[in-house]
This record gives structure tokens, sequence and C-alpha cells, in this order.
């Protein structure tokens, strides 16, 4: 029951993190319906500032997170639009996809030139305390990163829901035409929209950093785990991507206790496929 | 009736054809003693193969698929299965992969074509990861330590081969072969199917053509292509491993396509050129230094050719320069109607 | 009515509980024109749509032929000689005018064996239709009318004897409904059996000898273009706000 409950709280915990990344990826596609597949190397290059401002200017983790934020968000905004606005002109989804995986692909190896393929750690004063809360024992800079995660995802809701930027991103994802005929300016959006999306990827990675490795390749299964939230919770739905990744957390922790963590991703992946293709068929259906 | 009037134009398009082949067959005479360059030929010839394979779901009927790299790997794996533990002869084996990988795809894949766009494209990578972490638990296979295959005596029948050479040759022949399947295809009925599927399933279906079922029979085609480059890149290589299905690898196949231009029929081909030879050439000069310096390269040039030349490089050329050289080397008429 | 094509026997369609039509019944004579006409939102595509195959009635059946093909797919519909028309036009942009063409006279009843007799049966086509000299042009760059042709071009080179056309005048200028007309009057004299929908009133006049009116999903009138225009009902929910429809 213990180990039950242990692993409960770590998928909710690595679910916090999927869905944060899925909302980012939810809010690009809702906006521009292009699928963002370089999401999880701007967690990765979120990771890697942040060991380099804790390396280098001795910044603590958490509190290098608005810097991060900064210039994840620059990054996103001349991203959007050297390339992706331009090309989203070509109607051709097909170069809008491989687009986005160019851009993954170059930012993993320059981070491979950069920072050579050695994994890499933070460690803190407080990396090795524990908190314990009845039968279930934590980390406390998983703690403090499961709360941080609480925060920034009600400050999105909140964002989206009450603030006029937010209200025009809605607006454009469900109307894009509508939204240009009321004066909002959409290539203003687009900019907005990607930074916020890789702005909110990169604290994934500053959240991260403390308890897991940093290495080139460490966005590709979170990128991927990404878009499999998107997908379960509904492309454009940003409440369905926060429960799809608290689902799939939770899916992975409890799988990997019963049928063995070799079998984990087998069993994510098959699940995925299974619901995608059952969906579809009952979609058809009801036609 | 056409033999009798060839004009100028295509008389020259052929010696230059006949040229190409010839210079492409006597190569491992020259270089027969540098292995590195023959290397990257046969590199060339088979990763392009892989794309001209990808670029005829991807390309010509517009399903986005990124998981080819699974099917090669499949491919590789089951003909090698087929040469250790059964000891079948590896030319049958390969056939018998590329069968068994065909058959496969066909039948698991079929309910995936009920998703369309994005969903696909997805629904393709996890498919593709399914299939590594099978094989990655998969005792009998050799779980992640992979399979080597046994070296011994040159022998054709066996396809072992001390030098590069034969590698080269049956390599040349199996790009030939597939390019001229495509052009075939490209310009028969299958592929008129394909093509109005890309532009609009709707319009397909209104006019008769079934897309689930052309959808289907691309994709067979499509990874029994696949199937016999892993067959032959687990002779090659004489070892495999489950990395080789790495979602990385299926990106890998489909830049030449849109690099030299998904449209064309001959895209794979000059992007694969000119993309693996830059590339391998950087490895050498840079790879001990800078790791991962010509994947960069690969993501700048496929960048670069998105943003300024979305139709491709052979979009790009077909446009502007082929008209000038067309004009200066030779006459053309206006009996190019029958191209395209 | 003699020897009807089409015969729709009550069908209905629910959209998550809303009705889009509701209990619609009519036949369509084999050899003429006939016209469906109503307000916007009265189910005119709907219908359409389910006539051919692009969904499912939720009720009701419909009949080719007197063979019954409620649940037939739209890819099935070609070898049994009906052809139609999206009122989104939708040509294969990144290809040439002829290649538009060239699948549907592969995969209609005209059979094409070769790329060649292929070929010459889609120039046939767009020489009926005006488009011959289009025919090298990608048919993204074309203007709509020239699109609206192909879309006709494309479901006459299958070779129908039945053919659906929606609202193929749409966003036409009068010079160019004048032409379109004429094209589908000629289509029709060929021998083919058309059915269209239709906002311009003057098409749907001097083409149509038999003419459907929806309304709010239902069928309110039917007749002769003559009589359905003066059905007092038919005026006050449709020519009544033609001027509005048409601001």
């Amino acid at each position: 029951m213990e180990i039950f409950l242990q692993a409960c709280v770590n998928g909710l915990l690595i679910g916090g993190f999927y869905s944060l990344m899925g909302m980012g990826q939810n809010i690009i596609f809702g906006v521009m319906k292009i699928i963002n597949f370089c999401h999880g190397e701007m967690l990765m290059i979120g990771m890697y500032l942040t060991y380099v401002f804790n390396t280098y200017l001795g910044l603590d983790p958490y509190l290098s997170i608005p810097l991060v934020v900064v210039c994840m968000f620059a990054l996103g905004a001349l991203i959007q639009h050297t390339l992706i606005t331009p090309s989203l002109g070509t109607k051709s989804f097909t170069n809008l996809l491989f687009l986005t995986v160019g851009l993954g692909m170059l930012f993993q190896n320059l981070a491979l030139v950069i920072f050579s393929p050695n994994y890499r750690t933070i460690t803190t004063s407080y990396s090795s305390k524990t908190l314990s809360l009845g039968p279930i024992t934590m980390s406390l800079p998983k703690m403090i990163s499961f709360i941080g995660l609480i925060i920034v995802t009600i400050a999105l809701f909140w964002f989206l829901k009450y603030t006029s930027t937010g209200k025009k991103i809605r607006a454009v994802s469900q109307n894009p035409i509508g939204a240009e005929v009321v004066g909002i300016n959409s290539k203003r959006i687009y900019i907005i929209t990607y930074g916020l999306g890789c702005a909110l990827a990169g604290i994934a990675g500053a959240l991260l950093t403390l308890f897991y490795m940093v290495y080139p390749m460490v966005g590709a299964s979170f990128s991927f785990k990404a878009l499999i939230v998107v997908v379960v919770g509904g492309f454009g739905s940003i409440q369905g991507a926060f429960f799809a990744g608290i689902f799939l957390g939770l899916l992975e922790t409890l799988s990997s206790l019963i049928v063995g963590p070799t079998y984990r991703d087998l069993t994510v992946f098959v699940t995925f496929i299974v619901i995608l293709v059952v969906r579809q068929m009952i979609k058809m259906r009801r036609r | 009736m056409k033999t009798s009037t060839l004009t100028p134009y295509a008389i020259r398009k052929r010696i230059a054809i006949v040229l190409l082949l010839t210079i492409l067959a006597v190569i491992p005479l020259f270089l027969s003693r540098q292995p590195y360059v023959m290397n990257v030929f046969i590199l060339i010839f088979y990763t392009s193969t892989m794309s001209m394979a990808w670029n005829l779901l991807g390309g010509m009927t517009g399903q986005n698929s990124l998981g080819h790299a699974a099917y090669m790997g499949l491919g590789a794996y089951v003909a090698a299965l087929f040469v250790t533990k059964a000891g079948l002869n590896p030319w049958l084996s390969m056939l018998l992969s590329m069968l068994i990988v065909g058959g496969l795809a066909g039948i698991v894949f079929y309910p995936c074509f009920l998703l369309k766009g994005p969903y696909f494209t997805l629904v393709s990578i996890a498919f593709g990861e399914t299939i590594r972490q099978f094989v990655i638990n998969w005792d009998f296979a050799g779980k992640a330590t992979g399979i080597s295959l046994p070296f011994g005596a040159e022998s054709f029948l066996e396809f072992r081969f001390m030098s590069k050479a034969p590698y080269y040759y049956i390599g040349l022949i199996m790009i030939i072969g597939v390019y001229l399947l495509m052009r075939k295809i490209s310009k028969s009925k299958f592929g008129f199917a394909l093509r109005t599927i890309r532009e609009d399933e709707d319009v397909a279906s209104a006019i008769g053509i079934k897309p689930m079922k052309y959808k289907v029979y691309a994709l067979i085609v499509s990874s029994m292509i696949a199937a016999m480059v892993g067959s032959f890149y687990a002779y090659y290589n004489r070892y495999i491993d489950p990395d080789l299905m790495l979602q990385s690898y299926s990106v890998e196949f489909v830049l030449p396509a849109i690099v030299g231009g998904a449209a064309f029929v001959e895209g794979p081909l000059v992007g694969g050129a000119i993309l693996i030879t830059l590339s391998e050439f950087l490895r050498n000069e840079f790879g001990a230094i800078l790791p991962g310096i010509n994947l960069i390269l690969y993501a700048v040039v496929l960048l670069v050719v998105i943003r300024f030349r979305p139709v491709g490089l052979l979009g790009w050329f077909s446009e502007s320069k082929l008209k000038k050289m067309i004009d200066v080397k030779i006459l053309k008429k206006s009996e190019k109607d029958e191209e395209v | 009515m003699e020897n009807p094509i089409i015969k729709v026997e009550s069908i209905t369609k629910n959209f998550k509980g809303l009705k889009a039509v509701s209990d619609v019944s009519f036949e369509i004579r084999s050899g003429a024109i006939t016209g469906m006409i109503g307000p916007n939102g009265a189910g005119k595509s709907t219908t359409f749509n389910m006539i051919c195959g692009y969904y499912p009635p939720s009720n009701g059946k419909i009949f080719y032929k007197g063979e019954e093909i409620t649940h037939k797919h739209p890819y099935e519909y070609t070898n049994m000689g009906i052809a139609r028309t999206f009122q989104i036009m939708k040509p294969l942009g990144n290809l040439p005018v002829v290649d538009n063409v060239v699948p549907s006279a592969y995969f209609g009843r005209y059979g094409a064996k070769s790329l060649k007799e292929a070929r010459e049966i889609a120039l046939d086509v767009l020489n009926f239709t005006g488009l011959y000299e289009k025919r090298k042009v990608l048919a993204k760059d074309m203007g709509t009318p020239d699109q609206k042709r192909l879309e006709m071009a494309r479901a006459l080179a299958t070779k129908p004897e039945m053919l659906f056309l929606d609202e193929v005048m749409a966003g036409l200028n009068p010079a160019e409904t004048e032409s379109a007309i004429e094209l589908i009057r000629k289509i029709n004299d060929s021998g083919v059996t058309i059915f269209l929908i239709e906002h311009i009133m003057k098409a749907v006049v001097s083409l149509c000898e038999h003419v459907i009116v929806l309304h709010h999903g239902e069928k309110i009138s039917e007749g002769t273009p003559e009589e359905v225009m003066n059905d007092p009902y038919v005026m006050e929910v449709y020519l009544g706000k033609k001027g509005e429809n048409n601001a």
C-alpha cells in the first residue's frame, strides 16, 4: 500500500511535468495548428540554462526561473518571427512539421557540441533533504518543484482566462478569421504564443534540473510524452492536456510497478495507439 | 511511333543518363582502395532508397510517417533472424523479410490510417517506438545487444563479401530498381490515386478512389522497400541492434526527400546525394573534435530549404536554371507535355 | 412521376440532437434538371451530402434506379454513375489542371487503361468545359469561375449519368453565371441528369424544370419554378428574404 501511494505521488509529480509541457504544446497548436516537435528541446535548453546560471553565476536553480523564462520567451519569439511565421504562409503541413523537427535536431546537436554528451547534475545545500508526510517520503527539491508546477499551472489558467492577451490567444485559436476581423494582430499573437509555449517548457526544465540529469538527449522522451498528452487530452484543449498529463504520469509509474519497468514504455505506447484508434472509430460511427 | 521521332533533346537526355550510369558503374574500379569513399557511396545508395520509400507514403500520398526506421529495423531483424536462427539463405531471407514486414505493416497499421494529419504522424511515431520497445524486450532477438551475423568466406550466395565493391553494385542496383519502380508508380493509375488522396481525400472518394485501400497499398510497398534496405543494411554491417529503429533515424530518412523536393520522384536522390556527401565530409573532418556537427549541418540545410525554398532544391531548380541549361545545351520542343 | 433516377424516402438527419433535415421525400426525374432552393441553413447541403453518401441519414432511405443506396460509401457511387461537385471548391491545388481530371478518367466509368488514354479523355472533358487553354496551369492559380468549372470537369470525367452540383454559380458575376448556365445546359443535353443546389434564382428559373424548396429542414413546396414561386408560403419564407440574403 505504501509503495502504491509513493508511486502515486511520483506519478503526480512526473505527470505535472507532462501537463506543463502538453499545455504549452496545446496553446501553440490551438493558435497555429502546428505540432511543435522541438518542445522537448525547449525543456532541454531550459535545463541547460538553469545549469549554466547555477554553475557560472552561482544562482539558485529556483531563483533563476525568471531569467530562464525571459531567455526562453525571447528564443521562442525569435524562432516564430524568423522561421515559423513565414512558413505558415505556404500552408504545407509537411514543411511546418519538418521545420520544428529540424529545429529540435539543431538544438540537440548544438547542445552536444557545446556541452558534450556528458551527464550533468546540480547540487545545492538542500538537494538531499527529505520531507515525510505520513507514509510518503519525498525529497525537498521534488516538493518545491511540485508546488512550483501547481503555481505555474494556476497562473497559466488565470492568464488565459482573465488577461487581455490571454483572451486574444483564445480568440485566435477558436476563430482566426473572426479574431482578425475584430482587429487582433495575429502575427503578434503568434509570437506571444510561441514564446509562451517555449517559456513554459523552460520553466518545466528549470523545475526538473535539481533531480534529473541534464544531457543533450533529455528532451526527446519528454517531447513525445508531451505529444501524447496533447493528443489524448484533445488538440487545443488546455484543460484536457492538464488531466491527460496527470493521467500519463500515473499510468507510467503504476504500470512500471505492475508490469515492471522494462515494459513501461511499451504499455504507454500501446495504450496511446489504442486510445487514438478507438476514439477515431467512435467518432466515425457517430457521423 | 515515338522512337522514330526522337527529338535532339530526347537523344541528348538519353546520352546523359547513359553517361551517368557508366560513371557510377566504373567508380569502384578506381576507388576500390579507398573503402571510406566507397562506404559513403553505399550510404548514399541505401539512405536515398529509404527516402524514396518514405516519399511514396509521405511526399506522394501526403501521409507524414515518422516511423520508417522501424520498418527498416524490423526488416533487418527478420532477415538476420532467418539467417542466424534458421540458417536460411540471405537472399531468400531478404525476400521473406520483405513479405513479412509488408504484410505486418499492412495488417497492424491498417486501423491507424483512420487517423489523419498530425494524428497520423503521432501514431506512426508511437508505432515505431512500440516495435523498438518490443525488440528491446525480446530475448530471442538478443534484446538490447542485438544480433551479429556470421563472418566467413566471400560468397555471392551468402551475401558476404570481403571488399566493398559488391555491396556497392548491389546498392546501386537497388537504388536504380526502386527509382524505376517509383517513376512507374508516379505515372500510373496508382500514382494518380495517391496524389489525389494527398490533395484531398473527399475529392478522391467522390471520383471513386477508396482512400483507405490506396493508403494501405502505399504503406505496404513502402515498408517492403524499407525491409529490403534493412536486410541489405544487416548483411553489409554484419551487426544490428535496436538503436537502428530510433526515431531520429526516421527523421534522417525524411530529410533527403524534403530537401530535394518531396513532390518529385528524383527529390530523394538529389537530396540524399547532397546531404550525405556534405555530412560525411564534415564527420570525417571534424567528427572527432565536434561530434554532432554533421547533424547540425543537416538541421541547418533543412531549415534553410524550408524557409527559403519550400518546394525543395529540385522544385527551385526546375523553375530556374534548368530552363537556361536546356536552352543552352539542347533544343527543346513542346513535346514536354508528356512529362510531370 | 415516371422513371425517377433518384428516389428519396423521408430522410432525416440529426446532429447531436439538432434536427438538420426532417422527413424529406422527393424524386429526381431521369434526364431532367432538378433544383433545390431554400434560405441559408435550410438543410440543403445536408440533404445533398446524404444523397451523395457523405453522411448516412439517421432515418429514411435513398434509391438509385430502384436500388437502395442509403448506406453506400461515396467511392462506390462513381461506378454506379453518380458524380458530384463540392460547394467549397476542392481543386487538387498543386497539380496542373489536366492532372486534376486524369484521376477521374482512370477511376470513373471510362476506366482508362493507360496514362495516354486517361489524358485524352481528360483533354476532351476540358475542351467540353472550356478549360482546354488552361490545362497546364496549376489548379490553385486559377480564379473562382475556372475552379468551379474544374469541379464540374472532374465530375464529368467519371462519365456520370447523374450529376450533383452544389452551388456551382455562387460567387460568379452575371456574365460568368450566364456561361455557367450554358455549360450546365450543355451537360444536360449530352444526356446527364442534373440535380443542383443554387441561390441564384435566375439560374434556377432558366435551368430547372422541377424545383424543391426546403425550409428549416423540411420540404415546404415542390413543382415547376412558376408554381413554386407563386406558392404564398415560399414567397414569405424565401423570396421575401431574398433581398437580405443577397445583401
